[in-house]
């Protein structure tokens, strides 16, 4: 593996960077607003940014999985919200049908996850079931030559600018000692009839990315709307995940590093005592510490990156890399607020809205727990 | 329509510049390098002649060090079809630089040859008026607006208060102040495409350009000195009060009024 990306990998990341640099005052605007701007949405198709890891033969730019951890980096540095969103469009969802999608399924789906005009949604979770994922309820059922899906599902990001979900659903009963047995996973348009988006959740962080409810009520698809195979969607749902913890790692080292930056471009201006507060070693060594963590996330990330574009397994490696960077993210935030005082404490200073959005990434995709776990098995498994 | 459009690679504007050494120059170490500003300009107003008429080509062409293929590869990820580098690693006058655009521009055989107003290193703004010179082509400078006229182009300059509408039947040698839209950024798969492209290089010789056209030296090179630490007054009373104190004070202290 490479310490250091090649050229293009870190050339498509500077570009993400510069394109960022012109998001200025509309962060603020959206995440006043609640809700993701999708004329943003619009110029990152533009950019090409949405379509760089779906193949160039189905569109797209075939960029590497190191690319898009650096571009979903740089984007998390700018805008966590937005980060969030791309990291399950193109990862996840776009990732699942490139991988297991018919020729068909990639001509039909694709491209509406690649030119802007939304983002895709995955759905998994369930007011009861998150963390045991395989305990869903959502159910589908033969219907002629298709299906009827029925169920609730629960904190689905971007589902209010989804253009498409990817649905997990169980196709007949739960099978006692086998618990993912008949998920399958389903491609849904949003604008099918009976899928129903809830009000969107009001929550701690990530203010403009779109958290919602969705409901299927009786929703008809027919068979082309399977993804893989009937009964197989569990493992859809779990290589999906591991993908999408690389991009969380991504984003959560984003996070961090741009709290280090502001802390530190703060503390050289801030002056107490006749002195800027980074020449006192209280500011220094928590901003040492942190810069030194950002680094390990970033090398954690990008090895399960790397395995991944190898073709090698990276559950593990994954799951490591989303632990140790989100909770460096928390650590880092929390930092970057001391170092600003009360005016940490303060929506002016954007610093707070990097200690709140990084909150989230200890959750969402597996929490901390449930990749102590995930590691812990592989650990047990190969002994 | 042809457009070829003269580039200069130049310090980041984000770069914060150091007096080399010598003091005649900065100090190169650790700088980032990208399109000079009224250069990325000039290239937005060309890929928006593109934008509108597919057939329209923009080719890009630079005289600098071998770094400065890494300017013509973004200018190719922003969307221009070709580029051409001229090689030199000295540090030219305007005039040969002008002489040998010149060379490419009778070679390439633009409609239309478009130049930043001036570089943002040196500021000086001789190349794009000594090219035209060079090549006794027309020259209208302070565009901000190209558009296709009755007669040729519509050239719009800004000129105090407004703007003119200048009308040229190509060729032309065209400045650019501003576009109207901000230069666009590369796209991604506009970098993949640029990666592919080869980029040829030729040297002054082949041009035809000997260097050594006369040319004013660098004297000394320096920073702004360092100002010195404000100070804070705690003026108490109604206003009038404290605008006769601020009034002394700007008076008998600072002594600028």
């Amino acid at each position: 593996m490479r310490l250091d990306p090649g050229g293009t990998d870190r050339e498509l990341a500077l570009a993400v960077r510069g394109w960022a640099r012109g998001l200025g005052p509309r962060v603020g605007d959206a995440e006043r607003a609640g809700s993701l701007a999708l004329d943003v949405v619009r110029e990152l198709g533009d950019l090409g940014v949405l379509g760089m890891t779906v193949p160039e033969r189905d569109g797209g730019l075939g960029a590497s999985t190191v690319a898009f951890a650096l571009v979903l980096e740089e984007l998390a540095a700018a805008w966590p919200s937005l980060a969030v969103g791309v990291s399950v469009n193109s990862g996840i969802v776009a990732g699942s049908i490139v991988r297991y999608g018919t020729a068909e399924q990639r001509a039909r789906w694709l491209p509406a996850l690649m030119d802007g005009r939304g983002l895709g949604a995955f759905a998994l979770t369930e007011p009861t079931s998150g963390s045991d994922a395989a305990a869903l309820r959502s159910s589908a059922r033969r219907e002629g030559e298709g299906w009827r899906i029925r169920g609730q599902k629960q904190f689905i990001t971007s589902a209010r600018y989804a253009p498409l979900v990817i649905a997990l659903a169980r196709v007949g009963e739960p099978e006692p000692g086998r618990p993912h047995a008949g998920i399958t996973a389903f491609i849904v348009p949003m604008d099918a009839s009976g899928v129903v988006v809830g009000p969107a959740e009001s929550k701690t962080g990530l203010l403009a990315s779109d958290t919602s409810a969705v409901g299927f009520e009786d929703v008809r698809v027919g068979d082309d709307a399977v993804l893989g195979a009937v009964g197989k969607g569990f493992a859809i749902a779990m290589a999906g995940l591991d993908g999408g913890r690389v991009g969380i790692a991504a984003q959560s080292v984003g996070i961090a590093r741009a709290a280090v930056a502001r802390a530190l471009a703060y503390g050289r201006e801030r002056r107490q005592f006749g002195t800027p507060v980074v020449e006192f070693e209280g500011v220094r060594f928590p901003l040492a510490r942190a810069r030194a963590e950002v680094d390990a996330a970033r090398l954690l990330a990008l090895r399960a990156a790397a395995l991944r574009d190898a073709g090698l397994p990276f559950t593990r490696e994954a799951a490591m890399a989303k632990l140790f960077a989100s909770e460096a993210a928390q650590r880092a935030t929390y930092d970057a607020v001391q170092v600003f005082g009360g005016y940490g404490f303060m929506r002016e200073y954007e610093i707070e809205r990097y200690a709140r959005d990084a909150r989230a990434t200890t959750i969402y995709e597996g929490t901390s727990e449930v990749q102590r776990l995930v590691i812990a098995r592989s650990l047990l498994s190969a002994a | 329509m042809k457009f070829l459009v003269c580039l200069k690679q130049v310090p980041d504007s984000t770069v914060r510049v150091k007096v080399g050494g010598d003091r005649r120059s900065i100090a190169a170490e650790g700088i980032t390098w990208s399109i000079s500003p009224y250069d990325e300009y000039a290239i937005e107003l060309a890929l928006e002649r593109k934008d509108a008429d597919a057939s329209t080509v923009v080719s890009v062409v630079t005289v600098g060090p071998a770094r400065s293929r890494d300017a013509l590869r973004q200018a190719l990820a922003m969307g221009c079809d070709d580029a051409t580098l001229v090689t030199s690693e000295a540090d030219l006058s305007a005039l040969d630089v002008a002489k040998a655009l010149a060379a490419v521009v009778n070679e390439a055989k633009p409609d239309v040859v478009l130049c930043g107003k001036q570089a943002s290193d040196d500021d000086q703004g001789l190349v794009g008026p000594a090219l035209a010179e060079a090549l006794g082509w027309p020259h209208v400078g302070m565009l901000t607006k190209l558009v296709p006229g009755a007669s040729g182009l519509e050239l719009w300059r800004e000129v105090e208060g407004g703007h003119e509408v200048w009308s040229a039947a190509p060729p032309v040698v065209a400045l650019v102040h501003k576009s109207e839209k901000e230069p666009r950024y590369p796209s991604l798969p506009g970098i993949m495409k640029a990666k592919r492209k080869e980029i040829p290089e030729k040297d002054l010789a082949s041009c035809g350009v000997t260097p050594g056209a006369p040319r004013p030296e660098v004297a000394l090179m320096d920073l702004p000195p360092q100002r010195g630490q404000g100070k804070v007054w705690k003026l108490d009373g109604d206003a009038k009060g404290v605008a006769e104190q601020v009034a002394k004070a700007l008076r008998e202290e600072a002594k600028v009024v």
